[in-house]
């Protein structure tokens, strides 16, 4: 899965970037057409979400979305998912 | 189906300003919907005036925008007459403990099966930042410009005291809890209230030593108390200290209700 | 049976099965009997914290595709001023019973009036149009209430009925009949606008839970229902509809008595005075007096004053200090005699034939 900003939907309130675990969200640097300066990401595909929602069939973690105000935080599909099997080593 | 079906993608981005907390409460609400499973066709939003109160124009269900203070009314009429529909009613700080301050204990006295989400924003924010029944003392505000001088409400202790069955509050800082807390009081037969506080950047904040919104969330963060906690404080004598937000359930019992489907 | 318990079997014989109300003389008797009555035809009755309330529940309760209907008297009326500029805006169907006392203020609760004559008409901020009907027996206490909810849930819009407190509180035979016409409101089309009307100006009501997903809200709103405030063309294109429907209808809709067209002198009476006009009537057969009983007030269908041809004097007798006297003022070229009395004493038929005898 891939975390995505809505570019639409997003004000530049930066609450992401206070409660993410991984720290993935830092605040944007420069204001976009709308004069809206949007959280930048940094490496989002440390995001469990991003990793393991497939796997685990549910939405893990999932705080910066459900603190967003304006809606503006999604993960979308990549590609096509495969199952994949995962072997532990020991 | 997902939060984001329940949302009128035509009508967003919504009004309200950046950093405003009444987004995360739409948020953890529709999550607690979605948890419990309700159906768009089944379920009401019902509100009154006020920045909160914009909410249900943003939900894809059947919703009334009603006059100012008069939602829990509106909704008492939509309950009583379909007791099949699932009611729930967004509602803010001024609309509710204000000009609806008596449509608030008598919902509650009556025990109507509703839940209803206070955005508790301590200020009136639509009409520009003026005091509000909950602005705590000494909060400025543009009509308390000296420092609020009257007492706040405590609306959870108001809504135990009036008969509410559920009663809880946290802030959209907690939107864990905030969704559980909600999914339990939409769980609830009778009267369900949560407040939730939540961030006005653009009114209550930068006239507050709010500079940033993220000022105000790290407040919430590091001065919620919770209710349990606090009583234990109390018993062994200790002061809990001033300014600390009590969080969590007030009151979870199962007096008998209004309006609850047969 | 007395007044308001006709309208109160009236509301349930028209479909009514919802009451919101707070209790307040001299209308009480209404929710009294709605509250013995209700819950045996399957209804709900609750009485409310206030009239505020009262009419909201009863909008409420209307969204649910229930006929509703609150009853008050005059502080209660003004409390439910700004939810019934609700209705309006959000075409709700709903019935107002007024059960007119003497005011201003707390007035006089157990005299009769005709005092909210204009403010069911402009209480509520904002142009609009109402619909408000006056009996003056008991028997149309039981009609009239029938006739408001189907025209409530024709044009979709609050429904006044004004009767007084004398209507309210006498005792008169009432014939209730096996059955009534009950109009129904029609149901929108499922994927049509919910506020787009066709050429009536009514759109189709989206029942909550039906699956329409409507937003309903008291700002100015578009054909999708969704808030737009701050479009000066939008506003004045539905607040025009809105007065349109009612006003466009007002000839077709209009409900009335007419005695002696060709008359010279004509009394225009609605509610209790009429009653004293009927008796000059009676005690002076031949005398070419013409009487015009409105029992639909408002729209206010000036087009039946034009049909006394040959009426020079209007004397309009009124328990108020001349409320719709003026309105006919608009309207005609005669004169026109305000015959106020208030007080809460009806006028005797003397009082009012020694008026007649003055203009003559």
């Amino acid at each position: 899965m891939r975390l995505q900003i809505d570019e639409h939907r997003c004000k530049g309130c930066n609450l992401c970037t206070l409660v993410c675990p991984y720290r993935i969200f830092k605040p944007g640097k420069q204001a976009n057409r709308r004069g809206v300066v949007i959280p930048e990401l940094d490496r989002p595909e440390r995001c469990a979400n991003c990793r393991l929602r497939n796997l685990y069939g549910r939405t893990l973690c999932g705080t910066c979305q459900m603190i967003c105000p304006d809606q503006a935080i999604s993960w979308v599909e990549e590609d096509a998912h495969v199952p994949k099997k995962v072997a532990i080593e020991y | 189906m997902s939060e984001e079906e329940w949302l009128r993608q035509d009508r967003l981005p919504h009004i309200f300003c950046a950093g405003c907390g009444n987004g995360t409460v739409i948020n953890c609400t529709l999550s607690a919907v979605e948890q419990i499973g309700w159906k768009k066709q089944d379920t009401v939003f019902v509100s009154g005036i006020g920045c909160s109160s914009r909410a249900p124009g943003y939900i894809a269900a059947d919703s009334l925008h009603t006059t100012h203070g008069r939602a829990l009314a509106f909704a008492t009429g939509i309950k009583l007459a379909n007791p099949a529909l699932n009611v729930v009613v967004f509602t803010g700080d001024g609309d509710l403990a204000a000009i609806g301050g008596n449509h608030f204990i008598h919902a509650c006295r009556r025990n109507i099966d509703i839940t209803v989400v206070c955005m508790n924003n301590m200020i009136y924010g639509m009409t520009g930042g003026q005091g509000s029944p909950t602005t705590p003392a000494g909060g400025l505000s543009t009509t308390t410009p000296y420092g609020s001088e009257e007492p706040a409400f405590d609306l959870c202790v108001l809504a135990s005291a009036a008969g509410a069955n559920y009663v809880a509050r946290w802030t959209s800082y907690h939107v864990r809890e905030l969704t559980r807390a909600i999914l339990t009081g939409l769980e609830t037969p009778g009267f369900s209230f949560i407040e939730s506080l939540v961030q006005c950047p653009t009114n209550y904040g930068r006239r507050n030593r709010f500079k940033q919104v993220t000022d105000q969330i790290e407040y919430f963060r590091s001065h919620t108390i919770l209710v349990e906690k606090a009583g234990r404080m109390k018993e062994k004598g200790e002061e809990v200290p001033a300014g600390m937000i009590l969080s969590g359930e007030f009151v979870r019992r199962n007096r008998p209700a209004l309006g609850v489907r047969q | 049976m007395q007044g308001n318990t006709a309208c109160a079997e009236g509301a349930i014989a028209a479909g009514c099965r919802f009451f919101g109300g707070y209790p307040i003389t001299p209308s009480t008797e209404v929710a009294e009997h709605m509250a013995l009555r209700l819950p045996k035809t399957g209804g709900v009755f609750i009485q409310m914290e206030d009239e505020i309330a009262g009419i909201a529940s009863v909008i409420g309760a209307s969204w649910t595709g229930k006929k509703a209907m609150t009853a008050t008297s005059g502080p209660g009326f003004s409390l439910m001023m700004e939810n019934i500029g609700y209705a309006v805006m959000t075409e709700t169907p709903c019935v107002i019973v007024n059960i007119q006392r003497g005011g201003p203020s707390t007035g006089q609760p157990t005299m009769s009036a005709q005092g909210d004559m204009l403010q069911c008409r402009f209480g509520s901020h904002g142009d609009y149009s109402v619909i408000a009907l006056c009996p003056a027996s008991v028997q149309e206490m039981f009609d009239l209430t029938v006739d408001a909810f189907n025209l409530a849930e024709r044009f979709r819009v609050p429904v006044f009925l004004m009767a007084d407190e004398i209507i309210g509180h006498m005792r008169e035979r009432l014939i209730i009949p096996d059955s009534v016409v009950s109009g129904q409101r029609v149901p929108l089309e499922q994927g049509a606008l919910p506020f787009r009307a066709g050429e009536d100006l009514v759109p189709g009501f989206p029942t909550f839970g039906m699956g329409y997903g409507v937003h309903v809200t008291g700002l100015t709103h578009d054909e999708r229902g969704y808030p737009c405030a701050t479009s000066p063309k939008l506003h004045e294109d539905l607040v025009k509809r809105l007065v349109s429907k009612i006003e466009g209808a007002r000839d077709s809709i209009a409900s009335y008595d007419m005695v002696n067209p060709e008359a010279e002198t004509v009394f225009v009476s609605y509610g209790a005075p009429s009653r004293s006009v009927q008796q000059v009537l009676h005690d002076h057969p031949g005398d070419g007096i013409g009487h015009l009983r409105l029992k639909m007030v408002w729209p206010f269908a000036e087009s039946l004053l034009s049909r006394f041809k040959n009426a020079e004097t209007f004397i309009v007798p009124e328990q108020n200090l001349g409320q719709i006297s003026r309105e006919i003022e608009r309207h005609v070229d005669g004169d026109v005699i305000p015959v106020p009395k208030l007080g809460g004493d009806l006028h005797t038929p003397d009082d009012l034939y020694r008026v007649l005898a003055e203009v003559r």
